[in-house]
């Protein structure tokens, strides 16, 4: 631990070019947070006054006992280069003191978003995998994240201790499985090819992979052993390295470097010979107890051991005489701050990503050259709950200028649009805050490079926004997040005693606030609905709700639901007319389902209302087959203006169509928002109004006779147009040992997933097998699964599409017919479906 | 039941008399409409009947004159002033279901019906409910069985004398109002209401102590002080009607049961009255987002309705909001979906009609209370419900509203959303006068500058314009095309004849 005042680290963070920002990402149960607690044991900063009560990452009781991280928790290191080792260096540089911000994130899917926030205020990404189990789908997932974001990734292949202690592989199979983690992992990197961030991939032989024991708190990269033979075999440390991995094998016999192995049974691969057998040897010997032989060797090697430390015995040993020999610290924060940028280095092409205005402009350019003097751009990644109960922190990076305690700062939220005035606020940061271990210190001002948590914004920030100072009007916001999670799993919350309702509002509000991916809304029915991505996270979102933002005000919960897609098999069986209340206007339409792939092109964007027509229509004439005209002729999108359903106008010759549109406009958007099923959102479908008959007198077809039958006809053409259901669908992975496998399959046909892909991870007797789930069979699963394997799978569930369910809803005693029952009778609507009739009228 | 004590024609004839009145509306439902000529027929030959016998032949064969009443504006539940007015009457004799709001210019006389009911089975259910509620209950009743209760009480009283064993019943009876209506506003006060003290009677079970007094759907009761509403059973006897919900959602805090006197039993399961409560406070959360507000008139009988009118008015101006009054009779679907641009409705009418199922509507209806609820800065849901006006002025005192320091949270969109000031476009921003003078006058003036505007038809969505003007510009369909090629003038049309439901030229259209 190092000791610090507040003004000690506040005067390193003005060095620019020696901050590293960087989280520590992997999958989940990979060992991060060990890892990291080994560096925080090493260098973190804390406080000089609180030195004697030192307590590692502060986690949560919950985190403790599930033994997993939960939210990402910022620590500030700090690391002093040697001359020597800074030697090689060519970047720009201060002295030799570095401060890291390290964000330890959750490698649990359900989490993600926490992640998502951590890349956002970070440059650079420590990937820590394990070295019998890979690289695993979250480890991918976050990569993919870390890398659109334009975050430069290290690579430490972790639980080394495995290898010599649990399997005991011998060097060259040791050798290959490591190779293999990194291959893989560089499989992904490689795919993403950006001039400016330059090759992302890792090699061992230039120091970008460190291969650690975060457990036993050691790890080294080839600099560590190039550096200690270089002088032996009198080249420099560069060519030493090259030399330690790949295809380099050294015969002590004959003392010659050779690229082919001879045959010879001396003959060793260079990585073989000089990194990981001195290493296996050290821990047998220290396993072994052999003392006598251990000194001497200790002593070749330049490590002293204390005298009392001399007395442990076998693991304790070991631990100890390699964390002398290797610690952690020195190996991966070299190497985090050799290779990782800094601030100053990494804006200079991440702008492009973080700023959404032109790039030109004095915000771009402050942005870029991070500087100081500019203007003030600060993103906010999250709220952070304070101590005292209610309050947040809005925590985040300055990317440019400097914001200080008093500053009046332009708060620019997520739907704020330049030159409106929706979402801004202007108000004062009452303190700016840095965190020093536990505690939190307040300091005058925190310069652009750095994170910083600020007081007094709350009120304002509802997840993330960015601010600027309060003068800068014409600022555009730096780009808001994308989160690669979204929320399908709800849970309706009321609390116990009814007067405790006012609690509950407001702890629903804080639970919003402090988790980026959690939705708290109300339904029609008046039940309070939280949702979350996954089981788990709503298990921890409710804790929380309870524990933390209600003062422990109980509350009850509904059993967890998910929410369906209305939507269409085929083309309305025939064309379907509703009178206006007057029965003066009659609108004709049919619904069909939109083609393959359109809806989720309207997802991601790619077509949506603010489009170019003709760019539209080119889109949907070339990949959906569209006819060009018909193109420009869809009139709106829907719900809420730009969801997965539209309207497309196909008469020919009404008059006073165009004098209707607006009414058909309101009335689609409220009817694909509550679908005729079970008022649940339509999701791809296209409805076409093929005639409109109107009255000739204008008064009598206005919005309130042409609004409410354009919503019939469009539930009466839905009715007709086979109606079905879409439910939420979880790609599952999996990775068990074979062993395990028939449990999974059986688990898994019991909930009604089916497997699509299973595969042996080459070199392991793991097997990655990819199924899709029904959300709604997922609640309970991972538990099931872990008791139909004896513990040894685990699940990762993400969202992946909206599935059809074949069965007619319309046909009584059906699944479907009954799932929108339930869905009616929790909604508190009539629990039988409003009949065709209703809706469709005859001539 | 026979004519004469279904409609209570002596009564009705007596009090006529007694007060002079020379011109009566009698103001039927549409249910009782039926029977409105034989009432008229029977209510004059008593009426005749009755000057012969008291002999005041002095006054000339002047006689009353009885008008008819039907398809009333508003809701049938109360006394139609306006359309009384329309023929000068002096009374007002309301027929049937009655919600007993006060009257603002014209005495009223109410004949409540009477509906068969079962006596022996009630006091037996109520005696049931009584014995295992194990706390006081208070009977309510829906007013059609008012004639009734007298009945019902004497049985109650001889069974608890039976009972002694279980000397611990406590049963409350509350009462109606009163049967006669007198307009309050004489006096001219602002506020049009005086609290109706007129005709009560003491309690059962108190003597004369303090007491608060608990009021609904025209049924008084008093609860002793030292004890709340809150510890009280209710017990209604009545249909499922409009005055029970109301009752349901007053007392949202009291075990309800309900004994159905058409079918004969006891309803204890109110889940779906509960859930109306929830539906409510929904709509509440709603309305906390909307911009434009229209504030349906749907009385001008209520004792008060003006002055709820404008006191909506300014609540919603005051929360930042546009307010358009609406004067249309009975809201429909399909008439206020003529005001696509109002994101909420307030409906300001008397307690039993005002609270709307609007789920077929395009936009939500709420009640006054729930607008206060939702408008004013700072007030909570807290489950406390208030139908009526008179409540209602009571609990809106002139608080100084304080500027809300938090950006509010709406549940509709899961995050914080500014509310729009319209008084002042600097408010939002937390800026005083003095910015515009100094250093960032410019960036002021600039920011104010033109900026092109996204020409896509959002604002034709609820809850984005800001003003009716606002949603209207940003209608695709602004009217008629000026055809700007053609200058020179067009030869004249003969335009249609004809009703708007068939025009003449559309005759032979309809038929086939």
């Amino acid at each position: 631990m190092v000791k610090f005042t507040a003004d000690e680290l506040r005067r390193i963070m003005d060095y620019k070019h020696n901050i590293r920002n960087m989280s520590v990402i992997a999958h989940v149960d990979h060992g991060k947070s060990t890892l990291t607690d080994s560096l925080v044991a090493a260098a973190g900063i804390i406080a000089q006054e609180v030195a004697g009560d030192v307590r590692m990452t502060d986690t949560r009781a919950d985190e403790a006992e599930r033994g997993i991280t939960i939210k990402s928790t910022g620590i500030s290191l700090y690391y002093e280069m040697s001359d020597d080792s800074l030697k090689r260096y060519t970047g720009e540089r201060n002295g030799n003191e570095y401060l890291i911000n390290l964000i330890d994130s959750p490698g649990h899917v359900d989490f993600s978003s926490e992640v998502t926030a951590a890349l956002r205020i970070t440059d650079g990404a420590l990937v820590v995998v394990d070295c019998v189990e890979g690289v695993c789908v979250q480890t991918e997932t976050v990569l993919r994240q870390a890398l659109g974001e334009r975050i430069r990734p290290v690579l430490t292949v972790n639980k080394m201790d495995r290898c010599f202690l649990e399997l005991q592989v011998d060097g060259e199979e040791a050798y290959q499985t490591f190779q293999r983690v990194i291959e893989n992992a560089n499989v992904i990197m490689a795919t993403y090819e950006d001039p400016l961030l330059g090759d992302v991939q890792v090699y061992p032989e230039k120091g970008t992979v460190a291969f650690s024991a975060g457990l036993h708190g050691w790890a080294f990269t080839l600099t560590n052993f190039a550096r200690m033979y270089a002088s032996k075999f009198g080249v420099d440390e560069s060519k030493m390295m090259e030399r330690l991995w790949g295809e380099n094998y050294f015969d002590p016999a004959t003392k010659k470097w050779t690229s082919k192995n001879t045959g010879s049974p001396s003959c060793k691969r260079g990585f073989v010979q000089f990194c990981y057998e001195p290493i296996k040897q050290i821990i047998t010997t220290c396993m072994n107890d052999q003392k006598d032989k251990l000194w001497p060797m200790l002593q070749k090697l330049g490590v002293t051991m204390k005298s009392d430390e001399k007395d442990l015995m076998g693991k304790a040993l070991m631990k100890r005489v390699m964390q002398t020999w290797l610690p952690a610290s020195t190996a991966l924060l070299e190497m985090m701050i050799f290779h990782l940028p800094s601030p100053s280095k990494a804006q200079k092409y991440r702008v492009e990503n973080l700023y959404e205005g032109p790039l030109d402009d004095q915000y771009a350019t402050a942005i870029r050259n991070c500087d100081p003097e500019g203007p003030l751009m600060l993103y906010v990644s999250k709220m952070i709950p304070a101590s005292d109960k209610g309050r947040f922190f809005a925590f985040g990076r300055v990317f440019s200028g400097k914001v200080s305690t008093g500053l009046k700062v332009r708060i620019m939220g997520p739907n704020y649009v330049p030159g409106e005035k929706k979402d801004l606020y202007v108000k004062s940061v009452q303190r700016t805050v840095i965190w020093m271990g536990k505690r939190q210190e307040t300091v005058e001002d925190v310069p652009c490079g750095n994170t910083v948590a600020m007081v007094g914004l709350d009120q304002f920030i509802t997840k993330n926004a960015t601010l600027t100072n309060e003068k800068e009007v014409d600022a555009h916001p730096i780009r808001a997040m994308k989160f690669s999670v979204s929320p399908v799993v709800r849970v309706a919350v009321q609390c116990k005693v009814a007067s405790d309702l006012p609690k509950l509002v407001e702890g629903l509000k804080r639970l919003a606030k402090s988790d980026p991916m959690v939705v708290c809304s109300i339904e029609e029915s008046g039940e309070h609905i939280i949702a979350g991505a996954g089981e788990l996270h709503l298990e921890i979102c409710l804790k929380d709700l309870q524990d933390d933002f209600m003062g422990g005000a109980e509350i009850v919960k509904s059993d967890p639901v998910v929410s369906f897609r209305e939507t269409v098999l085929e083309k309305s069986c025939r064309t379907v007319m509703s009178k206006s209340p007057n029965k003066h206007n009659r609108l004709y339409m049919e619904a069909r389902p939109l083609e393959e792939g359109l809806a989720e092109a309207i997802d991601d964007g790619r077509i949506g209302p603010r489009d170019d027509p003709k760019a539209r229509s080119k889109i949907l004439s070339e990949e959906f087959g569209w006819d060009k005209d018909l193109a420009k002729k869809i009139w709106c999108f829907g719900p809420e203006t730009t969801g997965p359903n539209m309207v497309v106008d196909m008469c020919k010759g009404v008059q006073y169509l165009n004098e209707i549109k607006d009414s058909v406009v309101a009335g689609f958007q409220w009817a694909s928002k509550e679908g005729a099923l079970a008022e649940e959102n339509m999701r791809g479908i296209c409805f076409e109004v093929c005639d409109v008959v109107l009255h000739a007198d204008a008064i009598h077809r206005g919005g309130g006779q042409v609004i409410p039958t354009a919503r019939r006809v469009i539930y009466a053409s839905q009715l007709t147009a086979k109606p079905r259901l879409l439910e939420p669908v979880y790609l599952v992975e999996i990775q068990a040992p074979e062993q395990a496998l028939g449990g999974i399959y059986s688990v898994l046909n019991q909930k009604r997933g089916h497997v699509f892909e299973e595969m042996q991870r080459p070199g392991t007797p793991l097997y990655n097998i990819k199924a899709y789930l029904p959300v709604i069979e997922s609640f309970g699963f991972s538990s099931t699964l872990r008791a139909a394997t004896s513990g040894q799978a685990f699940p990762q569930c993400v969202f992946d599409h909206w599935d059809m369910m074949s069965s007619d809803p319309l046909e009584p005693g059906s699944q479907a017919a009954q799932l929108v029952t339930d869905i009616r009778k929790r909604k508190g609507l009539k629990e039988q479906m409003t009949p065709l009739s209703e809706f469709e009228d005859k001539l | 039941m026979d004519l004469e004590s279904f409609y209570e024609i002596d009564r009705t004839a007596e009090f006529i008399l007694s007060r002079n009145f020379a011109r009566v509306a009698l103001q039927f439902p549409d249910d009782l409409l039926k029977d409105s000529t034989k009432v008229v027929r029977a209510l004059r030959t008593k009426l005749a009947s009755l000057r012969a016998s008291s002999g005041e032949e002095n006054r000339g064969d002047h006689d009353v004159g009885l008008f008819v009443m039907a398809d009333i504006t508003f809701g049938s539940c109360c006394v139609d002033e306006v359309g009384a007015s329309h023929i000068n009457a002096d009374c007002v004799i309301h027929y049937g279901h009655t919600c007993l709001t006060p009257t603002s210019t014209l005495p009223a006389f109410f004949v409540f019906g009477k509906a068969p009911i079962n006596v022996s089975t009630c006091v037996n259910n109520l005696l049931h409910t009584a014995s295992t509620a194990g706390q006081p209950v208070m009977v309510l009743f829906g007013l059609e069985y008012a004639y009734a209760m007298l009945d019902v009480r004497k049985a109650v009283l001889e069974a608890l004398l039976s009972y002694e064993s279980q000397a611990e019943l406590e049963i409350q009876f509350s009462d109606v109002v009163c049967s006669v209506l007198d307009p309050s506003g004489k006096s001219g006060d602002s506020c049009g209401i005086t609290e109706l003290v007129g005709v009560s009677h003491a309690n059962d079970a108190v003597g004369v102590q303090s007491i608060t007094r608990h009021s609904t759907g025209g049924l008084v009761w008093n609860v002793p002080q030292g004890r709340k509403v809150e510890e009280y059973s209710m017990f209604w006897i009545g249909s499922e009607n409009a005055a029970f919900a109301n009752l349901v959602l007053t007392f949202n805090g009291c075990e309800i049961v309900r004994y159905d006197a058409t079918e004969d039993r006891l309803v204890t399961d109110l889940s779906q009255q509960r859930k109306i409560l929830k539906r409510r406070y929904f709509l509440v959360e709603k309305a906390k987002d909307a911009n434009i507000v229209g504030i349906l008139v749907g009385t001008l009988g209520v004792a008060g309705y003006l002055h709820m009118i404008h006191q909506m008015k300014e609540l919603v101006t005051g929360a930042g909001k546009k307010a358009y009054i609406l004067a249309m009779g009975r809201p429909n679907p399909a008439k206020l979906a003529n005001f696509p641009e109002c994101d909420v409705f307030i409906y300001v009418s008397c307690a039993q009609t005002a609270l709307l199922d609007s789920k077929e509507f395009l936009a939500p209806v709420i009640t006054p209370f729930e607008a206060m609820i939702a408008f004013k800065s700072g007030s909570q849901w807290t489950g406390e419900y208030v139908m009526e006006f008179r409540d209602l002025i009571k609990l809106s005192p002139e608080e100084v509203r304080k500027p809300s320091e938090e950006a509010r949270f709406s549940f509709l969109q899961g995050g914080y959303v500014e509310d729009q000031n319209l008084d002042g476009i600097l408010a939002p921003l937390g800026l005083d006068e003095e910015d515009y003078e100094g250093d960032l006058a410019l960036a002021r003036a600039a920011e104010k500058a033109l900026s092109l505007r996204d020409r896509c038809p959002n604002s034709v969505v609820k809850g984005m314009a800001k003003s009716g003007a606002e949603f209207l510009a940003a209608r695709t369909y602004h009217g008629l095309d000026m055809d700007s090629y053609s200058s020179s003038p067009e030869p004249f049309i003969v335009g249609r004849t004809g009703k708007a439901s068939g025009y003449e030229d559309e005759k032979s259209r309809e038929k086939d």
